[in-house]
């Protein structure tokens, strides 16, 4: 591939990524309330559950825009949220939620 | 010859990068589908050279999509490549043994999205 093409892409890409980060950030924000609804021993089903499809799309869309380690991160809260019933408290996964979103937060 | 590809997903982020991929990249027609049913009907309509379906779908997944693929004369010959963010082998197994042509894993690589499946489906 010519780098005037790499670069045609990459931009279009940029576009994208534009394009879809508010989608991007609102499922980044579901899995932030389940993480304090974790914390506080409030986690509901239907939240767990939403919170299990929100990270598995972030970890199917955040390595193709090239945030691997966000893939990384979505696919371990994906493993987590999809477990039945609810996960006990714990500072990890706020830790790796508020990871997620500084990554997510870092893609110009 | 420029090749045609349907792909069929219900996140418009993955299906407008893909589709960015395969037409600057690669050159390729691609059609876009948002759910089962609608991929269906495109593939019936535009006889595409090969179809990406995405497995997790809501109402028709991917499975059932590729089912109905199969079942219906006009699509039959279609090669068929799942695309997954599932990376468990169990998961694998299950989707190969479907008889797809391949399967595909999220995220994928935009620079490499139309070697993987030109390799995939002996293009190269």
């Amino acid at each position: 591939m010519e780098p005037a093409e790499q670069s045609a892409l990459s931009q279009a890409l940029d576009q994208l990524w534009a394009r879809f980060l508010p989608q991007i950030e609102e499922r980044v924000s579901i899995l932030e309330s389940a993480a304090a609804a974790i914390s506080a021993d409030q986690l509901s089903t239907a939240q767990r559950e939403a919170a299990s499809a929100a990270a598995h799309k972030l970890a199917g869309v955040l390595g193709t825009f090239g945030l691997a380690r966000g893939t990384d991160l979505a696919r371990e809260l994906e493993v987590t949220y999809s477990r039945e019933g609810v996960p006990a408290p714990s500072a990890h996964i706020a830790t790796i939620t508020a990871e997620l979103r500084a990554i997510v937060a870092s893609r110009k | 010859m420029a090749h045609s590809i349907l792909i069929v997903d219900d996140e418009d982020d993955i299906r407008e990068v893909a589709a960015l991929s395969l037409e600057s990249i690669a050159d390729w027609k691609v059609y876009a589908a948002s759910s089962g049913a609608q991929g269906l009907a495109l593939a019936i309509k535009y006889k595409p050279d090969a179809i990406v379906l995405d497995v997790m779908m809501p109402v028709m997944d991917g499975p059932a999509t590729f089912r109905e693929l199969q079942k219906n004369p006009a699509t039959a010959n279609i090669p068929v490549l799942l695309l997954t963010a599932k990376v468990q082998s169990s998961d694998q197994r299950r989707f190969a043994d479907l008889g797809v042509k391949a399967v595909l894993f999220k995220p994928f690589d935009p620079l490499t999205l139309a070697d993987q499946i030109s390799s995939a489906l002996g293009w190269d």
